[in-house]
């Protein structure tokens, strides 16, 4: 499935009235895309993906879900960063639970689950509940459950940002792993320059709120990647570029214009 | 060595109490009709239970009490989650439900034997009112704190309305339920023995009002006593109900 945005505005009630999140927003995924979103905290980027999931209507413009022949169902399913599990469910309840509601029987979810789980570390936690993990672990399930539903299209905000650099890292090697195997379409919003780089097929960067995209760079590491290229310098080069596109460090005019060209080799 | 501290700290007081009293009573030094010696207590404790008398009197104020507040319990849980779920049902019930909640339901007993006739019936339904003002308001709450962000997680899986109802709501709210259960059991002991204290020839309650009539004042400390360990039971048999049925924890799930 595409995702196809044109003029998205979104804005939400807030105690100063209503705020304006996105703004003229447009794009669209390519199939089997990886694509991340990168912007400055408040840019929108929660807001945006509540829209792309239907929870939300946008003000303006709108979505459209343009679907394609390999897709096994229409699912667009969200990994969000907080509130990702069920309290009252065990790790496997958890991780079974879209193909609970895609009506997969009970035993044959529950050995999708396990083998899933036992490759991500969970051999002997499955019973558990989610306040008896650590916050990487719980994050891990709710990505396993995101995969286990094969969904047309996976959404994802800010699902590591929470996480010690380490955790991070090996969360984000997990992650690069299952999608190799599957290369579903993702949407992965995160304010993490690195983190965009080493997981995306092409990045868009927002503006602040109002959100809207000011640059797009296009990723071409080989795959399948380790979070190892992080290391080298043909990456460091671009994170400053696109560290450049999102403001952090005082850029002109002309040379966001020129970011906004670059079409990166690796 | 915390565990037999706290298993100290825990009991040190009954048990001192106790023992004063034994010493002071035996002594002579308190008048045996007031405060009867607590081996007193204890062998005529035992006669009441040998003779089954004590087993007759709890067994009338518990089937009162559990006919009461199952009746009242099914009822409020009902209420308050049709509340919780339907805003018209809410806007209509929750005044008079919280209008009843601060009326002492005591108080309604005169009325409801005017209504009903001096029997079982006026007895029961205080104790039913009770706990389904409890179970209304908790469970009208319950519903109303359920974290939206777990019914949108659902509904972005697909969940139906069956599914919505089976793996959220219900499994939500229960914490907030057994807060209510275990509240609307306490009062419902409370009232049941006022009840029999007042208008009853059997049960605890009235027990104890006999024995205050006739002056046996073993009898009336065994009364006290055993609504006391009533109470208890209770409370911590719910308690443990509730770490078996609630296995993920008291407050998660909530807002």
């Amino acid at each position: 499935m595409r995702l196809r945005c044109s003029h998205l505005g979104v804005s939400f009630a807030s105690l100063q009235g209503l705020v304006c999140a996105l703004s003229d927003l447009s794009f669209e995924t390519r199939e089997r895309e990886f694509l991340a979103f990168v912007g400055p905290s408040g840019c929108g980027k929660t807001s945006l993906l509540r829209v792309l999931a239907g929870a939300v209507a946008p003000i303006e413009g709108e979505v459209e879900r343009i679907p394609s022949a390999a897709d096994r169902n229409q699912d667009v399913l969200l990994v969000s960063q907080e509130h990702s599990l069920f309290p009252w469910m065990t790790v496997m309840e958890n991780a079974a639970f879209g193909c609970e509601m895609q009506r997969v029987p009970r035993r044959e979810r529950e050995g999708r689950a396990r083998e899933l789980l036992h490759r991500l570390g969970f051999a002997s936690r499955e019973h558990s509940y989610p306040h008896e993990l650590s916050l990487g672990m719980k994050q891990r399930v709710a990505v396993a459950r995101c995969f286990l539903s094969d969904p047309a299209v996976m959404l994802m905000d800010e699902p590591f940002a929470a996480l010690d650099c380490q955790t991070r890292l090996l969360l984000q090697q997990e992650l690069l792993d299952l999608w190799e195997q599957s290369h579903k379409t993702v949407v992965f919003v995160t304010h993490d320059v690195e983190e965009a780089i080493l997981l995306s097929d092409r990045i868009l960067v927002l503006s602040r709120q109002p959100g809207h995209v000011v640059a797009q760079f296009s990723v071409q590491f080989p795959r399948p990647r380790a979070t190892a290229v992080t290391m080298t310098e043909d990456f460091l080069f671009l994170k400053k570029r696109v560290a450049g596109a999102l403001g952090m460090k005082k850029v002109d005019e002309a040379e966001v214009t020129a970011a906004r060209e670059v079409s990166w080799r690796g | 060595m915390a565990r037999l501290r706290r298993a100290f700290l825990e009991t040190w007081l009954p048990i001192g109490i106790l023992i004063t009293w034994q010493v002071l009573a035996s002594r002579r030094l308190l008048n045996a009709l007031f405060f009867p010696a607590p081996s007193v207590l204890l062998s005529s404790g035992w006669e009441m239970l040998k003779s089954g008398e004590l087993a007759v009197q709890v067994g009338a104020t518990l089937s009162r009490m559990l006919v009461g507040s199952g009746i009242g319990m099914l009822g409020g849980l009902t209420c308050g989650l049709l509340m919780g779920a339907v805003g018209s049902v809410q806007r209509s019930l929750e005044p008079i439900v919280s209008a009843l909640n601060s009326t002492p339901k005591l108080a309604l007993l005169p009325m409801l034997m005017l209504f009903v006739g001096v029997g079982e019936t006026a007895r029961i339904v205080p104790i039913a009112l009770t706990c389904f003002i409890v179970l209304a308001m908790h469970g009208l709450d319950a519903v109303r704190s359920v974290n939206r962000a777990y019914v949108e997680l659902a509904r972005n899986y697909g969940a139906d309305r069956r599914a919505m109802l089976r793996r959220v709501y219900l499994p939500a709210s229960l914490p907030q339920v057994f807060t209510g259960l275990r509240l609307a059991l306490g009062r419902a002991l409370v009232l049941t023995v006022s009840v029999e204290l007042v208008s009853s020839t059997n049960g605890i309650g009235s027990m104890i009002w006999m024995a205050w009539q006739t002056f046996s004042t073993d009898k009336l400390y065994i009364g006290v006593f055993t609504a006391a360990v009533l109470g208890v039971v209770f409370h911590n048999g719910l308690q443990w109900l509730e770490t078996r049925l609630i296995p993920w924890g008291n407050r998660a799930g909530r807002a």
